[in-house]
């Protein structure tokens, strides 16, 4: 027995490592086939298919740049585009201030782990309603005979039903600012709650004012989760077409609709072209949010 | 920090955002309550009845309103998160596990990984559906297109948590193992794993509850046959009824089953891993 032990210690470290070293080629080999055949050549064919030929009824892969210039020549493609960044632009303000003090409240505020988690939980329950019900349920709300509405005219706020509540930009943009805040609020009060509290009472010993300490310890160190929560609302606005459809009753076209429509009318290498913009986007956006903070060395 | 004045304010804040996060759904639990079959989805309440709960369950006289097209749909979404929760929590544990050493590409492989939840679904859908469609010229369905998609984005999610137990990982157990003489396969089975498992169950609850309510990837990539949400989607252009609004509310119960489950599956395996502790210290 004693020489068994003995020995093993002996082989196993070479022999081991080896094994080791093929054995974490085998274990990440299926995930890394798995994302390059169902995600990375999916969007290379979205680039592929942008470059051929679209006939009303067929689509062949004679290369050309015609559906490129049908996009932008066209108004409501561009149009769609532009739509886009706004509406992109507008909700990641919104989440970020309606997140905002929410993040500061949980993760700075509140002394009770319990409590935190408590309220972290509840902010994450909607989620287990279907995403489509949710962005459904904001009708009976704003409505023109919605529960704004009603509740607004029986407290004498207003006579008239307000009208540009429903099927309406706004109605889009407040159905998604409540769909998407959470993931602002998660991420900052993550890192709100990591900041050591006793900088902050270092702070205000030597007499600095809530103000200055949000200013210049608070908001700072917050940034890392900002950053983070603006990459998971930035992906999930650009990439939207549930919200803007069921929201706006058509008005509202994002390059999301615009690819539904065209895919719903057999126009691939449209919709290809239309996939490439808002790669592009998309792509562009994260580079820019990843400037502001770098990511690996904070977290 | 001024706290006296400024942490009540923020709580009446926080106050607020809960009802703006709950509110919607508190009207849509209301409405579900409408009178049938001539309610409509909208205030005023012309009289407090279940009628759209039974008419979900096809169990009132048929009427104008015709029945949610949900049954099949519901078993195809079922399944198809469970194919997704066992692919993509076997992916994720794998891949994990080989990030517990650094290797040449672990980078590259982690960001190749992590790019899954990054690329929206639609832009997923649309190319899956390109390949199978006009560059490979095959046919698409819910468990062969849509499942993969599905995997491609839930796999990353599995994957992070794993990620997040391994490295609170203690090895020298592991290690103790090995210098035993026990095999490595082994060692994971009996050491290994029993002690992730928490973490299993989180990877696994995260990619079904994602594959069951995904939408965009599988609007594309399904062929005919819908999924659950497909199937919602189809009652948005036509006319709404409050039967929907109950449909919801009954799925909402039914995850919160769900967590349920997990809620007590994990706190058996904490009360075994305490017991075992137990018993190891009395030996």
């Amino acid at each position: 027995m004693t020489g068994a032990s003995g020995a093993a210690p002996l082989v196993a470290p070479g022999s081991g490592a080896a094994r080791r070293g093929s054995g974490t080629w085998l274990l990440v080999a299926p995930g890394v086939v798995w994302m390059a055949l169902f995600l990375v050549l999916p969007i290379l064919t979205i680039v592929y298919v942008s470059f051929w030929t679209q006939t009303t009824f067929a689509i062949s892969p004679t290369p050309t740049l015609d559906s490129w210039r049908t996009f932008f020549s066209s108004d409501t493609y561009v149009g769609a585009l532009w739509t886009t960044v706004r509406i992109w632009l507008i909700v990641l303000f919104t989440t970020f201030v309606v997140g905002y003090p929410t993040a500061l409240f949980v993760g700075l505020f509140v002394r009770s782990k319990t409590l935190s988690t408590i309220l972290l939980v509840i902010c994450v329950i909607p989620f287990w309603t279907s995403f489509l019900i949710r962005v459904l349920a904001w009708r009976p709300m704003l409505g023109r005979e919605g529960a704004i509405n009603i509740l607004l005219m029986r407290m004498h706020v207003i006579d008239q039903p307000i009208e540009v509540l429903l099927f309406t930009e706004l109605s889009v943009i407040i159905g998604m600012t409540q769909i998407y805040c959470v993931f602002m609020v998660g991420p900052i009060a993550f890192m709100l709650a990591r900041i050591d509290r006793n900088v902050i009472e270092a702070a205000r010993d030597l007499g600095a004012g809530f103000g200055r300490i949000f200013w210049k310890i608070i908001f700072p160190l917050s940034l890392p989760g900002v950053v983070v929560g603006a990459i998971f609302v930035s992906v999930m606005v650009l990439g939207e077409f549930a919200t803007s459809g069921a929201l706006s009753g058509r008005k509202v076209n994002l390059l999301g609709n615009i690819i539904v429509t065209q895919v719903g009318s057999l126009k691939w290498a449209l919709a290809s072209v239309t996939g490439v913009v808002l790669t592009v986007i998309i792509g562009l956006v994260i580079a820019l949010l990843l400037r502001v903070v770098d990511l690996r060395r904070e977290l | 920090m001024e706290s006296r004045v400024l942490k009540p304010i923020l709580a009446v804040y926080v106050a607020a955002f809960i009802l703006f996060l709950y509110g919607p759904f508190v009207v849509l639990a209301i409405i579900s309550f409408q009178s049938g079959p001539d309610g409509g989805p909208q205030f005023p309440i012309i009289e407090w009845s279940t009628y759209w709960y039974r008419q979900v369950f096809g169990l009132v006289p048929p009427s104008r309103v015709a029945p949610l097209p949900f049954g099949a749909a519901l078993i195809r979404s079922l399944v198809l998160a469970f194919m997704t929760m066992v692919t993509s929590t076997v992916l994720g544990v794998m891949t994990a596990q080989a990030f517990r050493r650094h290797f040449r590409g672990s980078g590259l492989v982690f960001y190749l990984v992590v790019l899954g939840m990054m690329v929206p679904g639609v832009l997923t859908g649309l190319g899956i559906s390109l390949l199978a469609n006009n560059v490979l010229g095959i046919d698409r369905h819910w468990f062969t297109t849509a499942f993969v998609a599905h995997v491609a984005y839930t796999f990353p999610f599995a994957f992070l948590v794993m990620l997040a137990i391994l490295n609170r990982f203690d090895a020298s157990v592991e290690e103790a193992a090995w210098s035993l003489g026990v095999s490595p396969w082994r060692t994971f089975r009996k050491v290994t794993f029993p002690l992730i498992f928490p973490g299993v169950l989180s990877a696994m609850l995260f990619a079904f509850t994602l594959s069951f309510d995904e939408f965009p990837r599988t609007l594309f990539a399904s062929g005919a046959d819908q999924t659950l949400p497909l199937a919602i989607y189809g009652t948005f252009s036509v006319e709404i009824h409050p039967n929907i609004f109950a449909f919801g509310v009954l799925t909402t119960l039914f995850s919160f089953a769900l967590v349920a489950v997990y809620a007590i599956l994990l706190g058996l395996s904490f009360r075994r891993a305490r017991r075992a502790a137990l018993q190891e210290d009395i030996a």
